[in-house]
């Protein structure tokens, strides 16, 4: 029994036909978004070089970018709740591709950091939410298989990207090859276009099924009631959006703040994302921090990032199965728990072997989660305030996606060894899923406290339509008789 | 011996006769100051070899007299004596074929070569027999980050190209820079016209700044580490092009995107418009996939609760 967030919708969702393109356009709209600003890291060498920086500050570089990626997310949020999804990924790739562009006649660093990382990460960021939020209108039963194969194109793209920004950059050079990637990410103008707002006014009325109530009449009644109520519940939202309590209430759902699972999902993100990205960060620098040679090392991020591009649409599909879909977000604790458990088990295992086993198993974990980490929150707040909850999500996740690998970082010079951390970063994943586990226990069971109560006041209304009818048809056939 | 006090006379020799014309655009360090051989420091290389052959790296920073000792235990055939050789780059040591006694299991060669300058470095060769040898290969540190693939910059823009001796190498008292023409080698001099060039030497690395990039800038550039016994090259490529280079590819591109985001607009507009006036083959259409989300469905009606979080 999924929750029943989504009882808002009014409509039925197509979860196929021209939804499966939309896939594809998100597709590549997440995959750039997650995969531009880490192809980015080849031009760095050279750039460090051409402007005299030290290494930290051309680190700065992918930190704005992510920062502004994350902070551009409740813009994008208002944006797609007034305009739709499909102008703001075209404006984003447009944006992006400005950034690129001007970038490449670039002459300081500040010039940079504005381009690429402010401007570039803010039309990234309006690619990722407007591509998500998509799915969610097009997408129900068939939704967590949707994600998982929108958010298989993260590792995809990154895979296609590296090696083709190293051909760039030895043909070209940084500038031109900034230039380039301007028309390269022009794509994610295509994966807009492709994107066409779903038609909400071509269905038919939901059929109604009143649980408990039996009788052609009272069926009829309660259908019809149900279609008024599915009217009215439209334009009382309509209603709610346009009453609202100041101007931001009409761009953004501050409400949400209030939604239970909303707040879980919030708390639990923002401790697991301290110690999600660093492991990948520094997978390679721990290999040859051990010993192992240059190419092996990289090879391993090969291997992470094959494994996470193959389990992301297996985890979509396990997501769907009519076992795992009611109670989605045990699955997703297991994945943040599996995790922890992986970081913690890493630096016990010894050698090269080792590293390739955590590698698998990594990339297992991080497809998983991944995969997942957006189709949860669509469960929990529904595809119609989902748009908002992303935004707000991103903006609060972005102090720990930026001071996570720094402070990894610091352990790691702190300690001088890379084990340290590799635990740091389990217990900040272990943490978050056992939480996880217990309070979508708890928010599960209330559900399904409040779903017997709403049950229980349907069955109460329809009985009494019920006998609302059968007093009208004892009085007209009252007067006929009489 | 005498080979190399002949070496010393020479160098004098050619010390005094570059002395008078010191030109700039000769490459190399200017001569290492002269000591007399026997003031040379001294050190001592060894290996002991059980196979067949063994190639020892000999990192040299200054003129020293170099005793190289090669030991082999490897025979089979427990000869009492063996023929013993020197080789250098190939070439026979005059003088040093020599008959080698076993003792103690083993044979020994041993002696003392005077390394002074960038001609004796190289590769020593202690041969015993035709049975085994080993090789001693005599060089100054070498500059391990070599970039392999071409610099590409463009035309008046500027380049900086860098080298650098890695942290477990010893560092150079200096660096210069070269230019290719030809298969000369011509030294780059800052100061000198045109003024396009700017060289920032640190300790480990050093930086070659060139400005205001033309068509001919481009080609191969060589960064020495300067040591006292010799000076270790590099090179690396630079390539300059035109900006009109990479602006052919993204023309390309943004044509191909605007060209397809086109076809998929102009093909849902066609779209909608059948759409609209077949609109009964429309709902019909809904209501089968509306069936088909049933029977998936989970049975409670998608509409009809009222859910307040």
């Amino acid at each position: 029994m999924p929750p029943a967030a989504k009882s808002k919708l009014g409509y039925t969702p197509p979860d196929g036909g021209w939804g499966w393109v939309v896939v594809f356009g998100a597709f590549i709209s997440i995959g750039f978004s997650y995969a531009f600003p880490k192809s980015l890291t080849i031009y760095f060498k050279e750039i460090q070089e051409y402007f005299s920086v030290s290494y930290s500050e051309i680190a700065w570089l992918s930190s704005v970018m992510l920062a502004s990626m994350y902070a551009g997310g409740p813009v994008s949020s208002v944006l797609v709740n007034r305009y739709g999804s499909r102008p703001v990924v075209m404006v984003g790739g447009i944006l992006v591709s400005t950034g690129m562009i001007l970038a490449s006649f670039g002459k300081t660093i500040m010039h940079l950091y504005l381009c690429v990382g402010l401007i570039g990460g803010f039309g990234l960021a309006f690619n990722l939410q407007p591509s998500l939020t998509i799915i969610g209108t097009y997408f129900q039963i068939k939704r967590p298989l949707a994600n998982g194969l929108a958010m298989t194109g993260s590792p995809v793209v990154l895979f296609t990207l590296a090696p083709l920004n190293q051909w760039l950059f030895d043909n070209f050079g940084w500038r031109g090859s900034f230039l380039i990637l301007g028309g390269i990410v022009l794509h994610c103008c295509i994966a807009g276009a492709l994107m066409r707002p779903v038609n909400k006014h071509a269905q038919p009325k939901p059929k109604a099924e009143p649980a408990g109530c039996n009788g052609e009449a009272a069926e009829k009644v309660a259908s019809s009631e149900a279609n008024a109520q599915s009217d009215k519940l439209l334009s009382k939202e309509n209603e709610d959006d346009s009453q609202s309590q100041g101007c931001l209430e009409t761009f953004i759902d501050l409400s949400l703040f209030k939604h239970r699972g909303f707040l879980i999902y919030l708390v639990g993100n923002v401790v697991l994302f301290f110690g999600f990205f660093a492991p990948v960060v520094f997978l390679a620098p721990y290999a040859k921090h051990q010993g192992i040679d240059e190419y092996s090392a990289a090879f391993l991020l090969s291997i992470f990032a094959l494994t996470d591009m193959f389990i992301r649409p297996i985890t979509g599909i396990l997501g769907n199965t009519k076992w795992v879909r009611p109670r989605i977000q045990y699955f997703f604790s297991f994945a943040v728990f599996y995790n922890g458990v992986c970081h913690l088990v890493c630096p016990l295992l010894p050698g090269y072997s080792g590293k390739v086993v955590y590698a698998v198993f990594f990339g297992l974990a991080f497809g998983m989660l991944s995969a997942l980490l957006f189709e949860v929150l669509m469960d929990l707040v529904g595809a119609h305030r989902f748009s908002s909850a992303v935004g707000l999500v991103t903006i609060i996740e972005c102090g720990p996606v930026l001071l996570g690998p720094p402070l990894s970082g610091a352990l790691v010079d702190i300690y001088g060894d890379y084990k340290y951390m590799y635990y740091a970063c389990g217990v900040f994943m272990l943490v978050p899923g056992i939480y996880f586990f217990i309070m979508h226990y708890y928010n599960y069971k209330k559900l399904d406290e409040e779903l017997k109560q709403d049950v229980a006041a349907e069955l109460r209304t329809c009985e009494e339509a019920v006998q609302l009818k059968m007093i009208r048809d004892g009085k007209t056939k009252h007067e006929t008789d009489g | 011996m005498s080979a190399s006090w002949k070496q010393l006379s020479l160098q004098i020799l050619l010390l005094l006769v570059s002395c008078r014309h010191i030109n700039t655009k000769t490459p190399g360090p200017t001569a290492p100051p002269l000591i007399p051989i026997d003031q040379l420091p001294t050190d001592v290389r060894s290996v002991a070899l059980n196979g067949e052959s063994h190639t020892e790296k000999v990192e040299l920073l200054n003129p020293v007299n170099l005793t190289l000792e090669c030991t082999w235990t490897g025979n089979q055939d427990k000869l009492a004596n063996i023929t013993g050789l020197w080789r250098k780059d190939g070439e026979e040591v005059k003088n040093s074929n020599q008959t080698v006694p076993m003792e103690n299991d083993q044979y020994n060669l041993k002696r003392v070569f005077s390394i002074v300058n960038e001609e004796d470095l190289g590769s020593y060769t202690c041969e015993f027999g035709s049975k085994a040898k080993i090789d001693f290969v005599l060089a100054a540190p070498q500059i391990g980050d070599v970039r392999d693939k071409p610099i590409v910059s463009y035309l008046g823009d500027f380049v900086v190209i860098t080298c650098k001796m890695e942290e477990t190498k010893p560092e150079p008292s200096t660096w210069y820079w070269y230019k290719a023409n030809g298969t000369d080698k011509e030294q780059i001099i800052a100061a000198e016209e045109p003024l396009r060039y700017e060289i920032k030497n640190e300790e480990r690395n050093t930086k070659l700044v060139v400005s205001s990039l033309v068509e001919a800038d481009a080609g191969l550039y060589f960064c020495g580490a300067v040591y006292a016994i010799s000076t270790s090259m590099s090179q690396v490529e630079l390539k300059v092009i035109s900006f009109y280079e990479p602006l052919k590819p993204f023309v390309a591109i943004v044509i191909a995107v605007i060209v397809l985001v086109a076809i998929i607009l102009l093909y849902e507009k066609s779209q909608s418009k059948k759409n609209s006036t077949a609109a009964e083959n429309g709902t019909t259409d809904q209501t089968n996939t509306l069936t088909q989300g049933e029977t998936n469905g989970h049975g409670e009606s998608s509409s009809m609760r009222q859910r307040k979080v």
